[in-house]
């Protein structure tokens, strides 16, 4: 490989040499601003399909020499629209720019290269810079939320450096990934977790410093991702990172922030007294129930009573440590020990860029560092950028985009764990924090207590990170452009876990685990770009290349335990070694594609894009798939008969189809594979997969329509998508009888379906002194499983049922109460009402996923001032409270702390309440079931920020080119219905398999809320 | 024409390219092999030996074949004070057909005969010399796989309509083509007099193939012997029954430990171990959520167990009539859920070799079998003497004479635990706490998800 590369570059030097003196010609002109005509300088001024560019001085101006058959100069100022003007023989060429026309004239990034939103015939949701940055989430994602229609980001959990779930257009996939292909500077990013199998996945995609983005265009059609083929039925998200400008005086940037978090809603549990009294009632409900059944055979119903009563009450002695329980002498509130008082979040970002004709980069660093709002739980990164592009020629320019970045992680363990923080609630409020006896951490309590596991355990990973590309860009003649990118995405992970000699999980001897990986992942895209002229009326673009990418993934475990002390921590301490071992893994992908883009008249647009991926995923039978789209656009606007409307200034309607793939599925599963197994003296194999030589792509078509729009010259514009995806030939681990020693293969089989509609308006409302704009979007998206032949395919509470959506909620449907006993009612096969809960039938009673997604986006700014109010909201998901069974289960058998919800609950015939008696020894409605689905619809102000910038004759006395300072609240307000905060989601095990992550969602198990944050700031440009 | 010159030049290097990294696409499995690569003796004893370490499984003799048959067998021996449902079910006899621990059997128990399988399909590659006793031992492994199998989900083969009754499906070949065919591979349960046929089959075959020493604890002859003779008293054949135990005793030179305790908490094989399962601190059914030790250790020991299973000592302490190693072979501990309690000594210890069969077995064994077989005694030693060296080795006070039934009593102090205890009231027709020995619930249920696959696939009756 890297032979033939160098061969490539060989002849590649050896045009050069024969192209290195073509003709050249001088442009000049000025630009100015559309809406005053005063004159821009800073404007970016480019040769399209060239490297070669310069930038307008302070007066406006700009001269550029271009190569003779230049065919288009694009104009781009940040905060205004793009615009190209083809030079059709001039000599002088003038621009203006205007805010307003952002919306029809913006360059938009696709799959190897970019394009004009207006020539676009696929659907691309573009997110720039300034939405991001600032945002105090670690990972840039969390930004976009909202901001995209039809792309649902679900973060689950208050906890920092936990991996988030991405769906584009819906999940489309049962048993491999449904998340997005993510593609940094044309390089495929790596982004699957590498935390230890027994923890929640951590999220790779945070290494990239949110600040150093320009862009992130959102692949959705068909037409805009079948470029990347077989890894693009999920979507692709293209992330863009800044780059310096020519002619631009080096601008110094330099933004801090500090943030205060707090949970932005509690559950609320009884208190000390509550809690009594209700235990009390309970032994009142349970003798009366047990004098009723003559079970013990008491005399009297006040002899139950009392027996019951008595018996509990040992119990409260046991939880109060010898305190006087009666009187409330210990009142614990236990969930507000697992936050930490205030969460705080500290972040600087240095950044520097300029250049000139020659040379130009873009410099960063960075350092943030988050307290999570749970105890232990913090987020620590640094790290740095630099991008650099260097004209060697007018015809050869090289560059390099690089960033190194470290992050070190320090966590609780997950939801599931009595360990962790989140399931401190379940002690009850009499139990004292510290004991009594021993003067330290209570280990006397109702469950093992995680405030002694947070002080003796300890789990830390780091990660170093380096993702960088490489590339040469080459014009052989105005027409006719060669790129060739190397890249490389190096992951280095670091993880290191503690378990005290007392903790919890620590066995009396202490525990420890060490575990590291380097994921390196390359990546070489070669493509020639063609745009010649054929006449005045006919543009036509070309993009043809290939692309190989492997990505090598090596990592080693080692477990101990048994520690002389809990001082050391290292693997050294342990003196007996339970595990250890090394793996490495490969995939690779070797791609071939194409596109043809062709405008007439700049009103007829066809488009038509193939690629040919082949992966090691699947054997040499099945190795190729071939993924094709085509797209039409009609730019109405430009019709005679529109083009001079007063209202109507730009309409086109557009509509694509394809076929994308998917495959991932990890490795080697066409393959029959034995394991070794390591039996004592007697290593082994054993016999662990089937062989499925005819497995191939999960293919994904798309059918996308679309119509865009301005009105009042772009006053108000928007687009409306409405598409169809297919998905066959599902990646599915189907069942097999465990006779044949195997207990699935993995097959293409069934069928699934993704519908929706997708609208975005942007308004300028008040266009003045006061300018005032607006922005909105709303996704509707219905999935549908056609076809599953016959498999039952679950997770938890959910399952793949067919001819529902994915995400349903398959549990025994709870009723109620009865008014007369208490008792918890179900609905049994034959929707008849049930208090025997061996009755009850599973069913179909809720889905994790919504309905409608969106956001809503206001922006005022006046004078200095800037105010920006942004809304986002879900509709049509319910949310299960899976913790419910504990936690508000009338106490339902157990001692645990109940929510206050338990106040509702029953006390006497005639009664109507949906809270059962409350029991701990004949428990009714206490089982799994429906009882605690909730609507999971909300509305949430996500972000509200108050900017202000200095004025110029401030600044310019302070010797600084411009001052911002600025406040920002998240997650200020929310309307929900849910009991705690409505974005959650228990996040899957690492060793969670794809199926159960695409299958499970709105499952709430102890999680963490989110943070309500506050933000100070301030940005300074020199 | 210059165009053509560069669309050549490009698809050239696009050719070169192709060639190279075309290549790059056949990646190699990095920690597992594929079937291809199986192409010596060795490779295929390595198969053989995985099925060891399929057996050291917590679905296998790590922890449920033992486990499970004691939780049934419950109250009387074994107490269950853990949170887990569905060990708490089995406890309290209200398993379901969606439980894990089921499924998990039934799967670890075809992986077992599914390693064994393919040993006996790729024997041509064995040397001639060692060709035997490989057979041999795939054949006990596969052997006892399908006895544990018939034990728990067929009914028991003492009662009426228990041999014709369905079990398990038999598999004595591995999928072909190393993969799965819908119309060949889906298999109706065969009936349990089929499946002890085939148990009888592979385990005498492995005591005529089978060496009488084998290294690394590897099965010997007389490890299939012992089985064999489990099998014939499960069926009543009284006399094959003390004849396989008398020729384990006679000529295996395995030899009782000198005390009770020396028999447990072995790293290696006793003495007195016929066969048993190895682990160390790297190779074990389980640390924390499973395994023997997991359950059965009390979590105030170090390292500790989750103390969830322990003592039901006053059923224990009945078995007793007076002074007993065997009934002092308990500690106080307490489990991870804070209860207190008495924990059996036998699976104190993690990391420790876990006896699947011991030669204390066969003498009580001989000893019961001699006394229900009403033929001549088989054996030099008497009933009473056999049994009588049992209860000298524990400090039990020696008999004068003994019954049969008084033999099985002596079983149940002996083998406590070890999952002895609901076979052999199963095969006496005793009652298992209030419930007949054939009570449909002291038979698992068929997994759900074989017959979700399946519809051929029966249930037992109860589920």
């Amino acid at each position: 490989m890297r032979r033939l590369y160098s061969l490539l570059m060989g002849s590649m030097l050896m045009l050069m040499f024969q192209f290195a003196y073509a003709q050249q010609k001088t442009i000049t002109g000025t630009v100015t601003d559309a809406k005053d005509g005063s004159l821009l300088p800073g404007v970016t001024v480019k040769a399209k399909g060239t490297a070669v560019g310069t930038v307008t001085g302070a007066n406006g101006s700009y001269t550029i020499n271009v190569p003779g058959n230049t065919n288009t100069l694009v104009f781009t100022f940040v905060g205004y629209g793009d615009q190209e003007v083809a030079i059709a023989g001039q000599s002088t060429i003038n621009a203006s720019l205007s805010t307003g026309n952002k919306e029809l004239s913006e360059v938009v990034v696709v799959g190897y290269g970019t394009q004009s939103k207006r020539e676009l015939t696929g659907s691309v949701a573009k997110v720039n810079a300034k939405e991001i940055e600032n945002f105090p989430a670690p990972s840039f994602e969390s930004a976009i939320q909202g901001k995209a229609a039809g792309v649902v980001i679900e973060s689950g959990s208050g906890k920092v450096g936990q991996g988030m779930k991405i769906r584009i257009r819906g999940t489309s996939s049962i048993s491999a990934s449904s998340q997005p292909l993510y593609v940094i500077d044309g390089l495929p990013m790596q982004t699957q977790s590498q935390s230890d199998g027994n923890n929640e996945i951590t999220n790779p995609v945070a290494d990239l410093n949110p600040n150093d983005i320009e862009s992130i265009e959102v692949l959705k059609d068909a037409a805009a991702t079948a470029i990347y083929g077989a890894r693009a039925a999920n979507g692709v998200v293209l992330v863009t990172t800044k780059k310096g400008k020519a002619g631009q005086k080096t601008v110094v940037s330099l933004d801090m922030n500090t943030s205060w978090g707090k949970p932005t809603k509690k559950r609320h549990f009884l208190d000390a007294k509550q809690y009594v009294d209700l235990i009390e009632e309970a032994a009142t409900n349970d003798g009366k129930i047990d004098f009723k059944n003559g079970d013990t055979g008491y005399d009297t119903e006040e002899d139950a009573i009392a027996d019951y009563k008595s018996f509990y009450e040992g119990y409260l002695d046991q939880f109060a440590l010898g305190t006087d329980w009666r009187n409330q002498a210990v009142n614990t509130n236990w969930e507000n020990l697992l936050y930490r008082p205030v969460a705080h979040g500290n972040s600087v970002n240095l950044s520097a860029s300029g250049g000139n004709e020659k040379t130009r980069f873009y410099a960063s660093g960075y350092y943030n560092d988050q307290d999570a709002i749970v105890i232990v739980n913090r987020f620590k990164r640094y790290g740095g950028r630099l991008n650099l592009e260097h004209s060697a020629t007018d015809r050869l320019s090289l560059g390099l985009n690089l960033s190194v970045s470290r992050s070190e992680l320090i966590r609780v363990s997950d939801d599931n764990s009595f360990s962790t923080p989140g399931q401190l609630v379940a002690q009850v409020p009499i139990s004292p924090t510290i004991d009594p006896e021993t003067g330290k951490l209570n280990k006397r309590t109702l469950y093992d207590n995680g405030l002694v596991d947070a002080a003796l355990n300890s789990d830390k990973q780091s990660t170093f990170r380096s993702i960088g590309n490489a590339y040469a860009n080459y014009t052989f003649l105005p027409w006719l452009a060669f790129r060739s990118e190397f890249g490389a995405d190096v992951m280095s992970f670091y993880q290191e876990s503690f378990i005290g000699k007392e903790a919890t999980d620590g066995g009396g001897v202490g525990k420890a685990s060490n575990f590291s990986t380097q994921a390196v992942s390359y990546n070489t895209n070669n493509y020639f770009t063609i745009t010649p002229s054929i006449g005045e009326h006919h543009k036509l673009s070309a993009v043809v290349g290939m692309s190989y990418l492997q990505n090598d993934n090596r990592s080693n475990a080692l477990q101990g335990e048994q520690y002389p002390t809990d001082a050391i921590k290292n693997l050294t301490g342990a003196t007996l070694i339970t595990f250890g071992g090394s793996t490495n893994d490969r995939y690779n992908f070797l791609s071939y594609f194409g596109r043809a883009n062709y405008a007439y008249k700049d009103k007829y647009l066809v488009s038509a894009s193939v690629r040919t991926d082949g992966s090691s995923r699947f054997s040499a039978n099945h190795r190729y798939g071939t993924f094709p789209a085509a797209s039409v656009g009609w730019v109405a606007s430009q019709e005679d008969f529109l083009k001079h409307s007063k209202v109507l200034s730009y309409l086109k309607i557009r509509a694509s189809y394809g076929l994308t793939g998917n495959a991932e599925i990890g490795e080697y599963k066409y393959q029959s594979l034995y394991n070794v197994t390591n039996y004592p003296d007697l290593p082994g194999f054993v016999p662990v997969q089937l062989a499925n030589p005819d497995l191939q792509w999960e293919k994904t078509s798309q059918a996308d329509a679309g119509v865009e729009f301005g009105f009042f010259g772009g006053r108000l514009s928007g687009e409306v998508d409405v598409y169809s995806k297919k998905t066959t030939d599902l990646l599915l681990n189907v069942n097999v009888p465990s006779a044949t020693g195997y207990s699935f293969i993995t097959r293409n089989l069934g069928k699934m379906t993704n519908k929706g509609v997708e609208l975005s308006l942007n308004s300028v409302n008040i266009d003045g002194a006061v300018r005032w704009t607006t922005s909105f979007n709303i996704a509707y998206n219905k999935n549908k499983i056609t076809d599953l032949d016959g498999q039952i395919i679950e997770s938890g509470e959910q399952r793949a049922v067919e001819g529902e959506a994915i995400g349903s909620f398959f549990l025994q449907k709870y009723l109620g109460v009865d008014p007369e006993t208490g008792d918890a009612l179900y609905e049994d096969k034959d929707g008849k009402q049930t208090t025997d809960y061996s009755q009850a039938a599973r069913k179909v009673v809720g889905n994790s996923n919504p309905n409608f997604t969106g956001g809503l986006n206001n922006t005022v700014t006046y004078k200095g001032f800037d105010l920006g109010a942004f809304f986002t909201f879900v509709q049509g998901n319910e949310i299960f409270n899976r913790a419910g069974v504990y936690q508000s289960n009338s106490f339902g058998g157990a001692f645990d702390n109940q929510t206050t919800e338990i106040l509702r609950r029953w006390q006497k015939p005639g009664d109507h309440t949906d809270i059962p008696r409350v029991s701990l020894s004949y428990p009714t409605g206490e089982n799994v079931s429906s009882r605690w689905i909730y609507n999971g619809s909300y509305i949430r102000l996500k972000t509200l920020t108050l900017g202000y910038t200095l004025p110029k004759v401030v600044t310019s006395t302070l010797k600084i080119s411009s001052a911002r300072l600025y406040v920002s609240a998240y997650n200020l307000w929310t309307k929900t219905d849910y009991i705690s905060d409505p974005e959650v989601n228990t996040a899957p095990l690492g060793v969670d398999s794809q199926t159960s992550q695409n299958i499970s969602g709105g499952i709430d198990f102890y999680t963490i809320p989110q943070a309500r944050q506050f933000l100070v700031g301030v940005n300074v440009k020199f | 024409m210059k165009l053509t010159r560069y669309i050549s030049l490009g698809l050239l290097t696009g050719a070169i390219l192709f060639a190279g990294c075309n290549k790059k696409l056949d990646v190699t499995p990095g920690q597992s092999i594929t079937p291809d690569q199986i192409k010596t003796a060795d490779d295929v004893k390595a198969i053989l030996f995985g099925t060891y370490n399929s057996m050291q499984h917590y679905n296998a003799f790590g922890e449920r074949y033992m486990m499970m048959a004691d939780l049934l067998a419950a109250p009387g021996q074994v107490a269950f004070v853990g949170t887990f449902i569905d060990y708490r079910q089995v406890y309290t006899k209200s398993q379901l057909a969606t439980g894990t621990i089921m499924s998990g059997i039934w799967g670890r128990s075809y992986i077992i005969i599914n390693g064994a399988n393919n040993v006996l399909e790729r024997l041509d590659l064995i040397a001639e010399d060692e060709r035997e006793s490989i057979e041999g031992e795939a054949k006990f492994a596969r052997g006892i796989a399908y006895y544990e199998l018939v034990n728990y989900f067929g009914a028991p083969y003492s009662a009426p309509t228990g041999p014709n009754a369905d079990a398990v499906p038999i598999r004595l070949k591995p999928v072909a083509n190393d993969t799965y065919h819908d119309d060949q591979d889906k298999q109706p349960r065969n009936s349990v007099t089929e499946v002890y046929d085939q148990v009888i089959k592979d385990l005498t075959d492995a005591v005529a193939k089978l060496p009488e020493e084998n290294e690394n604890f590897r099965a010997t002859k007389y490890a299939a012997e012992a089985f064999l003779s489990r099998v014939y008293l499960a069926q009543g054949k009284y006399v094959q029954a003390a004849t396989a135990a008398n020729d384990v005793i006679e000529n295996s030179g395995l030899a009782l430990t000198p005390t009770f305790d020396k028999a447990f908490n072995n790293v290696g094989n006793s003495t007195e171990d016929i066969f048993a399962i190895q682990q160390t601190s790297q190779s074990n059914a389980g640390t924390s959520n499973n395994g023997l030790s997991t359950f059965y250790s009390a979590n105030d020991q170090k390292p500790g167990g989750r103390g969830d299973a322990r003592v039901d000592t006053a059923g224990y302490n009945a078995l007793f009539d007076g002074a007993d190693d065997r009934k002092d072979f308990v500690y106080a501990g307490s489990s991870i859920g804070g209860v207190d309690g008495i924990y059996p000594g036998k699976w104190k210890n993690f990391y420790r070799a876990i006896p699947v069969v011991r030669l204390a077995e066969m003498y009580l064994t001989r000893a019961e079998a001699n006394l229900r077989s009403g033929a001549a005694q088989v054996g030099t030693a008497t009933p009473l003497e056999d049994v009588n060296t049992i209860r000298e080795r524990a400090n039990a006070a020696p008999w004068t004479s003994v019954t049969a039934d008084q033999a099985v009593q002596e079983r149940f102090r002996e083998l406590a635990f070890e999952g002895d205890w609901l076979w052999t009231k199963k095969r006496l027709k005793m009652n298992v706490g209030s419930r007949a020995y054939d009570d449909p619930k002291l038979v698992f249920p068929v997994p759900q998800r074989e017959r979700d696959i399946d519809e051929n696939i029966t249930q037992n009756p109860g589920y």
